[in-house]
Formats: C-alpha cells, structure tokens, sequence
C-alpha cells in the first residue's frame, strides 16, 4: 500500500471553500441540530415493565463486571443441581424403587433448595432498591411518569421474577422430566393440579419473601445493611420461635420467617408441614399477614421520602 | 418569617420566549403553602412563570428545590393551588412529570452504567419505545457534547461530563418544560461557561422551557429572560429580567486631569440640574428629574467633559444589575 495519499480532485469552480479534505476519511458532521420527538409514547404500563426488567438485568448482573454475577449463578446453581440430580438418578434407575424412594417429592424438594431462596432474598431485593435512594437514581425515576407505588411495584415485580427462578423453576423442571420418563403426574388432571400446586407454593414463597425483602431494604440506602437486616430478621425469628415452641404453643411457628412460607408450600402439595403442627388455614393467614405488614412498610416509607433533595 | 396566615402577593408575569408572545404561563401558583414539620418553606406566595429561560433566585433554604418538588407533583402544597403546564401536578402527577424533564443537584449517579446506558433507560422510563430511546439518547448526548464518550461509565466521567449526562437525560424525551436544580454546581469557570451557553441553547434554540434554580446571581442574569426571586417563603422579585433591571439609572463616567479640571467638572455638571456622585475614582451621574430623556443627560456630560478639557475614559450608561435588584429587597 502507498504511504502517499492520493492527490485532492481540483476544486469546482463556484462551490465555495470546503473545510476539511474530501475524501481523505477526515469528513465530520459538526452540527447535527437539535429534532423534536414526535413518535409515539407508552404508558405507564411500559414505565413499570422498563423498572422491573432494568431491575432484573442489575441484579444478575447482566451490563455489569463479572463480579456482579457471581451471587446470582452461585443460587441458581444451589436451586437447579439438586432437581438435575434427582431427573438423572431416575432416569438411570428407572426401575430400582429402593433408589428413587430418596427422590424427595415436590414439596419437601424446598428443603435443599432453602439456602438458594434465602440467598438471593438476602441480596435481590437490596441490590433493587437500595442504589436508587443512594445515587439519586429514585429521584429520577419519580419524576417520571412513575408515581411512588408504581415504582415500588415495578420493584417488586423484579424481585418476584428473580425469587420465582429459583422457587418455581426447579420443581416445574422436575415435574416435566419425570413426566417424559414416566415418574411424573399420572394422567392430564393429576399433571394440571400438580403443576398449579408447584406454581402456588413458589408463588406464596416469592410473594411472602419480596414482600419481607422489600419491606426491611427500605429501612436503608445501604445494601449491606439491608442484606444483614434480612438474614438476621430470618435467623433471629427462626431461633427465638423455636425457642418458644419448645416451652409453649406450636403456633409460636407462624412468627417463623424463615419457616413458615415453606410450612405452607408443603401443606399445598398435601403433605405434612415441616412444623406439622400448623393448619393450612393458619399458615396461609399468617404469612398473609405478614406479607402485607412487610409490603406495608414499604409503602409508607416510600411515600414520605423527600427525594428532589 | 411572613404569616402564613397573610398571603404574600408577588406576582410575576414574565415575557413570552420559545412559544411567543401571549402564550400560556409555563406553571401558576395562588396562596401556595408548604411546611415541612414545624418549619414554613413557603407562606402563601403566588407566582407565574412564564416561558422561556427563568432564573429561580434564592439563598439556601429559600424553598428554591421545594418549589420544585411541587412543581414535579412529589411534594403537594399544603394549601393553596398550583398549575403546571395547565395541570394540576397534585393529581394529575404522572401526566404533568411525562411533559418534564428534571435535572437533580446531586452528582451521584450509577457509576458501572454507561452514559449512553443512563440516558436510554430514563428515555424508556418516560414512555419511548426502545428503539426511539436508543436514537434520542445518541442524539442528545451529541448536542450536550457527550457523543464521544456516549459509552464510558458515568464513574468515570468528570463533574462537568456529569452535569451533561444530567442535562442530556433531561432532556432525552423532548420534554416541554426542564428543571434544572444548580446546574453548574462544581465546574470550574470554563465548564460553567460552557454550561451556561447549553443551557441557553436548549432554551433558545431546541424551543424547550427551562426554570433554572440557582444562588448564583451572576449564571442567571446571563441566561434568563426572567427571574422569580424567593425570599421567607414568598416570591420577593419576580419578572422579566430587562424590566427589573430597569432603564438607565444615570451615567458612569471616569475621566482623567488633574483635580481643579475634574472639580471644575463636578460643578458645571451640577449647576446644569444632574446629580454627581465620587464612587472612587468614577463619578455617578443622574438625572435630578428621574423622568428626563437619558440622551440629554449623556450630551451634558460629553459637552461638560470637552468644555473643561478634561480627557474621557468611560461615558456608560449605569443600570441596574440582578445583585442590586437582589441586595435591595427589603429584608
């Protein structure tokens, strides 16, 4: 290739005085003017779905250093081995009954994955809300079409997706490969209401602990403290109710956080409740409950936020 | 602190800007009230702001960023009725905030996004579909003068380059009206100045209304077509910058020649009917009949300084600035 450019064309005659050399690769638009915007604009409805889905991106770590996505495969990971397991060893002994009976049914799959659930409960729901009140990202947000309960819900419906990962996901899976290999629901009703019952334990699950993730996150700005908030509020009720129930009432378990949304995802699946001692009825009510004390929380913290400062 | 049970009357009326001359005020308030706990932030002001560039003035604490937390529909007054944009933003919030663009005085901001990142999401956040938002928030990073580094993480950038991203996020969904919240707080002189100039820009030129808060006198008498000054809770200046000013106040003159020449000045320019004043080494003139054509006034001076040979360094015309009109205010 020549180093020697080739030579400029002659200018034209009347065309004025060019600024730059054409044709050299060092053309530039200098002013490209300001244009008005007039397409179309969607509602709100679409402001809530761009909250929750930039929620969802930030919180596994999607756009962000690889140390931002460690945390959330880690809990995916803990949620999904154990439900790959179980599919292979009935898919390689699909005859041998005394190795599929430690195949735990849809209900007691929670306690492996319980520590996958707390996890991202521990770190969801303060990487959502925390960094908006400590980068003034809130403030922008709330002058936007955006009011302060529709921020809070398109908030919260990113934590329920993420919680959902990882409380329907697994036994969903589960479900489906033992249906292929003929371990599954017997029959399209029995398949039906298996599925709804997966779907409504990880729900209540999902809705129980972003309503409780949430609620103790805006207490602060600081994610560490939400996320320690979090774990204590689950270890410390844990104790203090075991503590309680071993001199007193079993219902002592519904002051269980850690607990008694599992309680009552076993108790939808027909089976015992891991504290055997409470009534459908009473785990529904006190995670209910719950669920709307936490949420409420929230709400009023985040309605008397001064957020132009 | 003014009674809050004395509504205040100021009102101000600025000039037509971008939208021309009788158009409708950009935001309108009667007997506005707000308190936070016991104190009172404003006490019953009325206020209209009309379009174009207008200069929000006030001490710290003035209730300059409470006026704009009432205007985004965030704070409600506690009593008293306010418009923006012919809405009330108490109910009609989220319609009101679709229409503005809000640039907050804080610099923090997601550090690991990157710029071109920040301005697409809040252009979704107001409703554009992705594909508009990704081209506006290209456009307006070129026009803030942030295309070259459209893709570096805001934790990186400058205090100035931030100040962009802010005004370009502001602005990314062609807003009608911009609030900009101390917006050249932190630049050096050069970045205020280039500030200043795109906020005139947008102003002037992209047809968009901009209520500027600031405490820097200087910023705003250099950008604004008018200027609300609040003071105790109650609009205490307002109007149109050119008619608080006001017309000529007299002449500044500073000649040269020795003190007999100069005395000798003083006195043929007094005993022709105006008013002199040392101000160091200059010398006030004005008119004794405030009323009197200026031009009158200027010919005297020239004709006085040649008749008594004295030389002649500066014959203006002495107005008044914002710092005076500000200064002056009765306490």
């Amino acid at each position: 290739m020549s180093a020697v450019p080739p030579p400029l064309p002659p200018p034209v005659p009347g065309a004025g005085t060019a600024v730059g050399a054409f044709g050299t690769g060092e053309a530039r638009i200098l002013e490209r003017g300001y244009r008005r915007y007039d397409g179309p604009r969607l509602g709100r409805a679409s402001s809530v779905r761009t909250v929750a889905s930039h929620a969802i991106q930030r919180v596994l770590g999607i756009k962000r250093p690889a140390w931002a996505k460690v945390l959330p495969v880690v809990a995916i990971a803990i949620a999904y081995i154990p439900a790959i397991v179980f599919v292979g060893i009935v898919a390689l002994t699909p005859n041998d009954p005394t190795v599929q009976q430690h195949v735990p049914t849809y209900g007691q799959y929670y306690a492996y994955i319980i520590s996958a659930i707390a996890l991202f409960v521990a770190i969801v729901a303060p990487e959502v809300l925390c960094p908006d009140r400590r980068t003034g990202m809130l403030g922008l947000y709330l002058a936007s079409p955006l009011s302060r309960d529709t921020y809070l819900l398109g908030k919260a419906l990113a934590v329920a997706a993420v919680l959902a990962t990882v409380s329907i996901g697994p036994p969903f899976i589960m479900m489906i490969a033992f249906s292929v290999q003929g371990h599954g629901p017997v029959g399209p009703g029995d398949l039906v209401l298996t599925a709804l019952r997966i779907i409504g334990a990880g729900a209540a699950i999902t809705i129980f602990y972003t309503a409780m993730s949430l609620g103790i996150s805006s207490l602060t700005d600081r994610k560490a403290f939400a996320s320690a908030g979090i774990i204590l509020a689950l270890l410390v009720t844990a104790a203090v109710s075991g503590a309680l129930q071993a001199n007193g009432s079993p219902a002592y378990e519904l002051l269980n956080l850690f607990h008694l949304p599992f309680d009552l995802a076993v108790a939808i699946h027909g089976g015992p409740s891991s504290g055997a001692r409470l009534s459908v009825l009473a785990a529904s009510g006190a995670t209910l409950v719950w669920t709307l004390l936490f949420a409420a929380v929230a709400r009023f913290r985040y309605a008397h936020l001064q957020v132009t400062r | 602190m003014a009674d809050p049970a004395t509504p205040a009357s100021a009102t101000a009326t600025l000039p037509a800007g971008g939208d021309g001359a009788g158009s409708r005020p950009v935001v309108e308030g009667h007997a506005l009230v707000k308190r936070w706990g016991s104190t009172s932030v404003l006490t019953g002001t009325d206020l209209t702001i009309g379009p174009g560039v207008t200069g929000l003035l006030g001490s710290n604490g003035a209730g300059k960023t409470t006026l704009l937390g009432m205007i985004l529909g965030l704070s409600p007054p506690d009593s008293g009725e306010l418009r923006v944009l012919g809405l009330d933003p108490t109910t009609a919030g989220p319609e009101v905030r679709a229409r503005i663009g809000y640039s907050p005085e804080h610099h923090r901001l997601p550090a690991d996004v990157r710029v071109h990142d920040f301005v697409r999401h809040i252009a979704e956040v107001h409703g554009l579909p992705k594909r508009a938002a990704i081209n506006r928030a290209s456009d307006v990073l070129w026009q803030v003068g942030l295309g070259e580094e459209r893709f570096r993480p805001l934790g990186t950038m400058s205090t100035g380059q931030r100040q962009r991203a802010k005004l370009a996020q502001a602005i990314v969904h062609d807003p009608t009206l911009i609030l900009l919240d101390e917006p050249t707080d932190g630049l050096d002189p050069v970045q205020r100045d280039d500030m200043l100039d795109l906020i005139r820009r947008v102003g002037r030129d992209f047809g968009i209304h901009v209520l500027l808060s600031s405490h820097l006198l200087e910023e705003v008498e250099r950008v604004c077509d008018g200027v609300v000054i609040l003071r105790d809770g109650v609009v205490a200046e307002s109007g149109a910058l050119s008619s608080l000013r006001g017309a000529s106040r007299g002449l500044v003159v500073e000649v040269t020649g020795t003190n007999a020449q100069v005395e000798a000045l003083i006195e043929a320019v007094r005993a022709a009917g105006a008013a002199v004043e040392l101000d160091g080494t200059r010398l006030l003139v004005s008119a004794a009949d405030a009323a009197a054509d200026p031009d009158v006034l200027h010919d005297l001076v020239r004709d006085s300084v040649a008749a008594h040979d004295v030389g002649l360094l500066r014959l203006q015309a002495r107005t008044t600035t914002l710092e005076d009109v500000f200064l002056g205010m009765d306490p």
